[in-house]
Formats: C-alpha cells, sequence, structure tokens
C-alpha cells in the first residue's frame, strides 16, 4: 500500500512541489462525493425524463441554461488569450495559457455535457446537426460549441501529453511537439468560433420578438445582444482567470505567474469591461426609450416583479460592471492584489448577474395581457446536477494542476537563481 | 446537413452556413492529420530524439538556457535559442570571436581543478553534466563530470547501451538508479558504442563518431568556470532547507556521495536540475 502511495510522485513533474498524495486523496473526496450526485441526479434526469426539473413548455429555460451561459462566457479566457499570444503575438501571457486552456475545456465540455442533459433526448443530439434549422441561432451556437470543445480538446492533448509519464514515450513526445506546432492554427478557428457562438448565445434573447424584455435590435441579422454577449465574454474571461489563478496561489502558498501578469490581465479586462459598461448602457438607454415603446411595453413595467426590481438594472451596469472597470484600470487599486481580484471577482458577478436575468427574467415576466409573473425554483435534481458540473470542473483542474506544467513561473522559481 | 437530407435547401443562409461549418470542421481535422503525419515522418526518418530534447529545452527555465558566450562573458546576456546545439547557430561564428572576460570567475585554464572540482581542460563539457574525451585512436571517451559523479556517488545500478548502440546527441547515453530516483544522463555526441565503462573505471562510454567529430556546442576553456559557479549557486539554493536564513558559503568544497550525505533533501528537483530534464 505504501508503495502505492509512493508511485504517485513518478506521474509529477520534477522540481515541482505538490501536497502528499494522502492530503490530496483527502481534498479530493468531497468533491467527488458531489461529482457522483450530481452523476446520479443527471441520470435521473436522463432516465425519467425532464419531469424530474422544475421546468415546463413556459418556463423552459432554468437553471441549466444560465450555468451554461455563465461557464462560456467565464470561459472565454481560453480563446482570448490563446488569440492575444498566437496571433497578436502577445507572448507575456504564455506563462497563463496552458491553465487557460485547461479552464476553457473544463467549461465547455461541462456545458456540453448539461446540455445533454437539459435537451432531454441525447439520443437525438445529432438530429441539430443532420437537420440543421440555419435560421436557428441555437443552431449555430450547437455547431459552434461542438466545433469549439474539439479545438480545445486538441489544445488540450499537448498539455496533458507534457505530464511526467506521458511524456517519456517517443511518440508521445513527438506528437505533442507537433501538435502545439500547430497550436496557432487552433487558436485562430477558436477565436473565430468562439466569436459566433458568444455572440449567438446572446443573439438568441435578442431576436425574442415575443419577449419585448429581452428583444432588441441591431446590425442586419445580429441584434445588439449578439455583440454585447461577445464583448462582455471577453471582458470577463481574463478576470475569472486571474482569480482562478490567484485561488491556486492562495491554497498552494507559492506564485505561479510572473509578477505584473494578474495586472496585465486585470487591465486587460478592466478596458473591456470599460468599453462593455459604455456599450451596454447605450443598448439600455436606446431599449428603454424607442425599442420597448414601440412594442407597446413601459420601461417600469418590467420591474414591477420583485424580486426583479430596477435595482437589478443598476447593481448589473454599476456595481458589477463600472466598479470593477474603475478598479482594474485605476492605478492604485490595481497596484493593489487585493482590490484588484475585488474588480475581478465583480466583474464575475456581473457576467452571472447577466446571464441569469437574460435567462430567467426574461422568462418570467408576463408578455400578454393574460399572462402571470412566472416563478420558477429549480428541483433538487436540476441544482445537484448543477453541483456535479462544479465538482467536475475543481476535480480536471485539480488533477491538472498536480500532474501537468500549468503555469509557467511555477519551475522558474524554483530554479533561477541568476538573479535576472 | 447534406443535398437530399431531409431539411436541405438550396439557399443562401444553408450554402453559406454549411460551407463554413465544413471548412472549420476540415481545418480542425486537417490540423490534426498534419500533427499525426508529422509526426509518423519524424519517427521515421530517427528525428524523435532531436525532438524531444528540443521540447524539453523549451521547457527548462530560462536560469538554465543562457548561452555559453553569456558564460565566457562574450556578451552581456543571451539566452541560447538553438537547445545548446552551437553546431547550427547561425551567431556561433560572430560571438566565438568576441573577447572573453568580465565574468568574475577566474577562468582556471590549464588547470585540473576549478572550485574545488576536477574539471580538466583537456576535455571537452556537457551541460548535462557529462564530459567528452577525443582519444588517439579517433573513438571518444564519455564520462561523468565532477560535480555530477559527486552528487551520485555510487549508483547503486546502472543501465548501459550494449557495444553497437547508436547514441544521439542529447538522447539517453545510460541510466543510474541512486536511493530510488532514476537519473537519465543525456549523451554529450552522437556515435556508435565501441565500449562501456562504470563510475570504477572513471569513464561510461567509448563512441565512435560517424566522420571527424563536431565537438563544437561543448563546453571548454573559459567557458567552464562560470557554468560551474552557476550550477554550484543552483546546487546550494536546491540544496538549502526551505525555512534556512540566508548564509554565506564557507568555502568548502562538495563532498562525495551527496545524496547518500543528505538523504531528505528534494532530490528530484535537483537531479531535474543537474541533468537537464524539464
Amino acid at each position: 500500500m505504501a508503495s502505492a502511495v509512493l508511485t504517485d510522485r513518478r506521474w509529477i513533474a520534477r522540481g515541482a512541489e505538490r501536497t502528499s498524495t494522502a492530503q490530496f486523496a483527502l481534498w479530493l473526496v468531497p468533491w467527488v462525493a458531489l461529482l457522483a450526485l450530481g452523476i446520479y441526479a443527471a441520470g435521473l434526469c436522463l432516465y425519467y425524463g425532464l419531469n424530474q426539473t422544475n421546468m415546463d413548455n413556459r418556463f423552459a429555460f432554468g437553471l441549466w441554461i444560465f450555468l451554461d451561459l455563465s461557464v462560456i462566457a467565464l470561459g472565454a479566457g481560453a480563446f482570448f488569450t490563446g488569440f492575444l499570444v498566437y496571433i497578436l503575438g502577445r507572448t507575456e501571457l504564455k506563462p497563463i495559457l496552458n491553465a487557460a486552456v485547461v479552464l476553457g475545456f473544463i467549461c465547455y465540455s461541462g456545458a456540453v455535457a448539461v446540455l445533454m442533459v437539459d435537451v432531454g433526448q441525447p439520443l437525438r443530439g445529432w438530429f441539430t446537426f443532420w437537420h440543421p434549422n440555419t435560421h436557428s441561432m441555437l443552431t449555430e451556437v450547437t455547431f459552434c460549441i461542438s466545433c469549439y470543445l474539439l479545438v480545445l480538446t486538441l489544445e488540450y492533448i499537448p498539455v496533458l501529453l507534457r505530464n511526467r509519464q506521458l511524456g517519456k514515450r517517443p511518440s508521445s513526445a513527438v506528437f505533442e511537439y507537433r501538435l502545439h506546432h500547430l497550436v496557432p492554427v487552433l487558436a485562430g478557428v477558436g477565436a473565430f468560433l468562439s466569436f459566433f457562438h458568444q455572440g449567438s448565445l446572446g443573439g438568441l434573447y435578442g431576436v425574442l420578438r415575443g419577449r419585448p424584455f429581452a428583444f432588441r435590435e441591431g446590425f442586419s441579422v445580429w441584434p445588439s445582444t449578439f455583440f454585447l454577449f461577445v464583448l462582455s465574454a471577453i471582458a470577463v474571461g481574463p478576470s475569472f482567470l486571474m482569480l482562478v489563478t490567484a485561488a491556486v496561489e492562495k491554497l498552494t502558498g507559492r506564485r505561479q505567474v510572473p509578477s505584473g501578469l494578474l495586472q496585465r490581465l486585470g487591465f486587460l479586462s478592466g478596458v473591456l469591461l470599460a468599453a462593455y459598461v459604455a456599450a451596454k448602457s447605450i443598448d439600455t438607454l436606446i431599449w428603454l426609450n424607442v425599442t420597448s415603446p414601440s412594442v407597446g411595453f413601459a420601461p417600469w413595467e418590467y420591474y414591477a416583479y420583485p424580486p426583479f426590481g430596477s435595482a437589478l438594472l443598476f447593481i448589473e451596469i454599476l456595481l458589477f460592471g463600472l466598479v470593477p472597470a474603475a478598479l482594474l484600470l485605476y492605478p492604485r487599486t490595481a497596484g493593489n492584489r487585493r482590490w484588484l481580484l475585488t474588480g475581478a471577482g465583480l466583474a464575475c458577478c456581473g457576467i452571472l448577474l447577466n446571464r441569469f436575468v437574460m435567462t430567467v427574467q426574461t422568462l418570467a415576466l408576463p408578455t400578454l395581457a393574460f399572462d402571470e409573473f412566472l416563478r420558477y425554483t429549480p428541483s433538487w435534481q436540476e441544482v445537484a446536477t448543477f453541483g456535479g458540473l462544479i465538482a467536475y470542473g475543481v476535480i480536471v483542474f485539480s488533477l491538472s494542476y498536480r500532474y501537468l506544467p500549468l503555469f509557467g513561473q511555477e519551475k522558474r522559481e524554483a530554479t533561477d537563481v541568476s538573479g535576472r | 446537413m447534406f443535398p437530399g437530407v431531409d431539411g436541405f435547401h438550396w439557399t443562401f443562409a444553408h450554402i453559406i452556413f454549411l460551407s463554413v461549418f465544413f471548412t472549420v470542421v476540415l481545418t480542425i481535422l486537417g490540423t490534426l492529420a498534419a500533427a499525426a503525419v508529422h509526426t509518423a515522418g519524424d519517427l521515421r526518418r530517427g528525428r524523435a530524439v532531436e525532438i524531444c530534447w528540443k521540447a524539453e529545452f523549451a521547457q527548462l527555465p530560462e536560469a538554465e538556457r543562457h548561452c555559453r558566450h553569456e558564460l565566457a562573458g562574450r556578451v552581456a546576456e543571451r539566452v541560447c535559442p538553438n537547445a545548446f546545439d552551437c553546431r547550427h547557430c547561425g551567431e556561433y561564428a560572430h560571438y566565438a570571436a568576441l573577447p572573453a572576460g568580465g565574468t568574475g570567475i577566474p577562468a582556471c585554464v590549464g588547470q585540473a581543478q576549478t572550485l574545488g572540482l576536477n574539471y580538466p581542460d583537456n576535455r571537452f563539457y556537457h551541460r548535462g553534466h557529462t564530459w567528452v574525451a577525443p582519444q588517439d585512436d579517433g573513438t571518444l571517451m564519455v564520462g561523468l563530470d565532477d560535480l555530477a559523479a559527486r552528487l551520485v556517488g555510487n549508483p547503486d545500478s546502472l543501465e548501459l547501451p550494449p557495444e553497437g548502440a547508436e547514441i544521439q546527441s542529447d538522447g539517453t547515453a545510460w541510466r543510474m538508479k541512486k536511493n530510488g530516483h532514476t537519473v537519465r544522463v543525456r549523451a554529450p555526441i552522437d556515435g556508435a558504442v565501441v565500449e562501456t565503462g562504470g563510475p570504477e573505471k572513471g569513464w561510461y562510454l567509448r563512441l565512435r563518431p560517424h566522420g571527424a567529430a563536431d565537438l563544437r556546442h561543448l563546453l571548454r576553456g573559459p567557458e567552464v568556470s562560470p557554468w560551474l559557479a552557476r550550477e554550484i549557486e543552483r546546487l546550494q539554493l536546491q540544496l538549502t532547507p526551505p525555512k534556512a536564513g540566508p548564509a554565506l558559503a564557507d568555502g568548502g568544497v562538495l563532498v562525495p556521495g551527496l545524496m547518500d550525505a543528505m538523504p531528505d533533501a528534494e532530490w528530484d528537483t535537483v537531479l531535474a536540475g543537474t541533468f537537464l530534464e524539464a
């Protein structure tokens, strides 16, 4: 038994300090339990059908779609970082690239897994590919997410093959080397796919003429929400990456990325967030004053149903938009790690609130004279599946951190004796 | 999805959408196929060792990738872009023509002892702590340098290549086991194994190079002492317990059999740094 425990060390990169196998196993236990519960709940939904959830024909989007939209937005750090490093040549972000790829893979694979449960009949999932409705934003989302998950898998493989044992085989090492050299192609494809599916996820709400709360005018076939979703995702992706990196640094007690890299990500996030807040504010003003009145709705009607008061709008734009943008951009706060991470955290809260409002408030509000305000509380199966996805993410990231070179700085810290 | 399949229409939207989708899918699959084809080609042409080393070299910390000309003081700072293979470096001749010096470390040219270690100047040194000594009969003796020999002491077991085996530069020359740790020693030069030795003989391999041996990529002369000084500094830092306070060097020399003398040190890290393992 003792030797079995010791063998774990053979899989950890030389020079990388990691907690003992027993401690690591202990850390995984609650997450594995949560994942098991999630798999059980998802199994019930697949076996008995969507009657296990509290969704119905009128409230067809619930916790899972909110979760999907959120993790896909938070996972945008993967394509955006890849785009910056490989296409724009911002090599200073390289030390965080592997972590971004793994986070993106977790977010997208998790989202696809939950979507498989959410569609109710996953065995007919191929219908969307074989008989695509090219007029539906969801078709574009399905195609792009599937392709991008494939891209992320191919980007994850070279990271995986850098494991101390997996990389020992010459064929694995050579394949890793060759695939790694082609990653710029994948980064370009990933950026293209991400732009369209992030946008189409927003566009899918914007084209809902029957839901004036979400409906927006736009450019050509794309409503304004298409562009707002893209902008918000690339603004928040780097913030989420910062938060995860900071969490790893806190848990391990070691610096994982070069000093200044988090500030750089924060600045990037801040600039994009400021642009998003400006665009979102203009969009909201046009919607409240032009779009909504033109379809017969006064703006205050949307905010007359607690808990969806008008405060929510201000919280989203000001507290979770303008404030984090200022914290990430103002040199004094951006130079302070605590304020920097507070800004990143608020930005991530902003994206969660935006996706929640777009999913849940849109469906809850009445649109016809005889409609009532709808209430929806997720069933335990929905919550457990949600928890299972979180657990899946923590487990995959923990395993990746333990056995793969996720952060470029780690080894450098241990061996850089030249002082340069 | 395709003409003839239910739902397909010869419309602008269908053609554009599906064309873009298939282009993307083909690009992704083409990338994967290109990686697989290149891999097969590399394996067939025996380039695996070279590629593995290049990939590992790229992952080494920057502090371990400094150019030999920086070590010799010919240039203030330069990271090697050629995986320590000066034979294919376009700027080698330019830098080699510059005067050495300015490192602050005595070069010890003409002496066997440098920094308390035995580094005869008639040998050529590889960054993975092996040496090469050309012989009169055209063969090359290969051994473990003094720092590595003092570190490992007497290995518990030794895995030497058979006579006649082809050794590739930067590939595995031999493996040793010591206190449960496996050490992969990188080959300093290409050649066929003529004879094998061991620690008791003071050398490990005798190689016959293919044609005239090109030793340009190996350290020699004024480069050895500064390189060694950095290696000793790295070793001191890696062997210092994490909670130990700052201390001045006492001027002592490396004791033989350091792995036996300090069994609780982080040897995994030390061996990775010493034998160029990423």
